[in-house]
């Protein structure tokens, strides 16, 4: 299977170099993050403004959209807890039905809350991650979580959302509903990269909170060319050099990590040593590099 | 004895603090409050502090859903209140008391039971069929 994140000599999701190229990969398209939520319809409000006030009202816009585009983490699936807190063998037959004892007070952090199971047999256990998501849900409420996940996160029933092209908000919901280390919010996480590059819909995450995490998966199972020749096709070489830097990074001992290193190369030229070195599919990122490099010759010609 | 003046505010002789079951609900559906309450309040009346819940139902899931704020519980037991008998069964199920004498007596007069009518059975045909 693939490698565990976060080990001492690898980088980790939430290393600053890391998270500097995610974050310059994700691109800020003003555009984008604040277009219309279905929120209620107001009026459009309009004011008059001097270029100065203008410049203020970007920038304020600016790092109101750096607020929405932080990260959430990526964590590995938690271990199921089974421990037993006492065994009651003589209670057997006496309830039908097991007891779950949840402790209500306010102020203890939701992971260190006690939740224990009394089943039929006697047994006083510990309750299982699905339990507690459950019964912190029930008797402490947060918004946009359902105390059972609906349907839609089911496998079949993610086919449909993947053929409206609504990766985001489905992503949206997820985190909103699940743990970010349960496996659910693992699952539903990777069946959505995986669509996504199969059908090559990188643009549908660019400028979501989304798009890091989407980078961290595809970097860490090497399936990285689909994105990278759609970021050439768009003109974005500072991204494509940024996640070939990213691969790097993560994958030290590959052959184009040591050239890059030895001959300190840049821009274009990192591009093509990598290509060469470690994509499966070179034609078309070579046919994509020319076409750019035409394009180019073409613009600084005329 | 009634305090001249308000209707609201009664005043008892005597009584304690008790940590007991307030039901609510609706027919046929009941559900109960853990409260800590005077004694010589209604069961269902004003009380001092609501300190959990217990749905008696089964769930979806095949449970019984209960609450217990352990940190109050904790500051009225150390004030001195007292436990009814339903109370103290279910802290000793939750396992934050040890377990009531009467829910261990109580599994051993089932299983008695069970067992009582299981061999009599077996005894009265035997003893009819040896008996002339």
């Amino acid at each position: 299977g693939p490698p565990a994140e976060g080990e001492a000599a690898r980088p980790a999701f939430a290393d600053e170099a890391v998270q500097t190229l995610l974050r310059r990969m994700t691109g800020l398209d003003l555009q984008k993050v604040f277009r219309p939520v279905k929120t209620e319809l107001k009026p459009p409000k309009y004011k008059l403004m001097t270029e100065a006030q203008l410049e203020e009202a970007t920038r304020k816009a600016i790092e109101e959209a750096k607020e929405k585009l932080v990260m959430p983490p990526v964590l590995n699936e938690r271990e199921p807890i089974d421990d037993v807190l006492a065994e009651d063998k003589f209670l057997e037959g006496t309830e039908t039905t097991k007891y779950v004892f949840t402790d209500l007070t306010y102020s203890i952090p939701h992971r260190e809350r006690f939740i224990v199971v009394r089943e039929p047999n006697g047994v006083l256990r510990k309750a299982t991650w699905e339990e507690r998501d459950r019964m912190i849900q029930i008797f402490f409420p947060k918004e946009g979580r359902r105390v059972i996940p609906p349907v839609v996160f089911k496998d079949e029933h993610l086919v449909t959302v993947f053929q409206q092209d609504r990766h985001e908000d489905i992503l949206n919901m997820c985190i909103a509903q699940f743990e970010p280390d349960s496996p659910d919010y693992i699952r539903v996480h990777h069946r959505t990269y995986d669509d996504i590059e199969k059908h090559a819909k990188y643009d549908l995450l660019r400028s979501t909170r989304h798009f890091g995490g989407m980078v961290w998966y595809l970097v860490n199972r090497k399936k990285t060319d689909g994105l990278l020749t759609d970021m050439i096709h768009r003109d974005l070489l500072d991204d494509a050099t940024s996640l070939i830097t990213l691969y790097h990074m993560l994958h030290p001992e590959c052959q184009s990590a040591k050239e890059a290193k030895e001959r300190k190369l840049q821009g274009v030229d990192l591009i093509k040593v990598f290509v060469k070195t470690e994509s499966q599919k070179e034609g078309y990122i070579q046919l994509a590099l020319q076409a750019y490099e035409e394009a180019m010759a073409t613009s600084t010609a005329s | 004895a009634l305090l001249a003046g308000s209707h609201l505010l009664k005043g008892y002789r005597g009584g304690h603090v008790v940590i007991r079951f307030a039901l609510g609900g609706c027919t046929n559906r009941p559900f109960f409050r853990i409260v800590a309450a005077h004694s010589r309040r209604a069961r269902d009346g004003k009380y001092l502090e609501q300190l959990g819940c217990l749905d008696p139902l089964p769930n979806a899931h095949g449970e019984r859903v209960a609450g217990l704020n352990l940190e109050r519980l904790r500051h009225w037991l150390g004030c001195g209140a007292q436990l009814s008998r339903p109370a103290e069964k279910l802290l000793g199920l939750a396992g934050f008391l040890p377990l009531h004498p009467m829910t261990v007596t109580g599994a051993e007069r089932l299983r008695r039971r069970a067992r009582e009518v299981a061999a009599p059975p077996a005894a009265g045909s035997s003893g009819a069929g040896d008996a002339p």
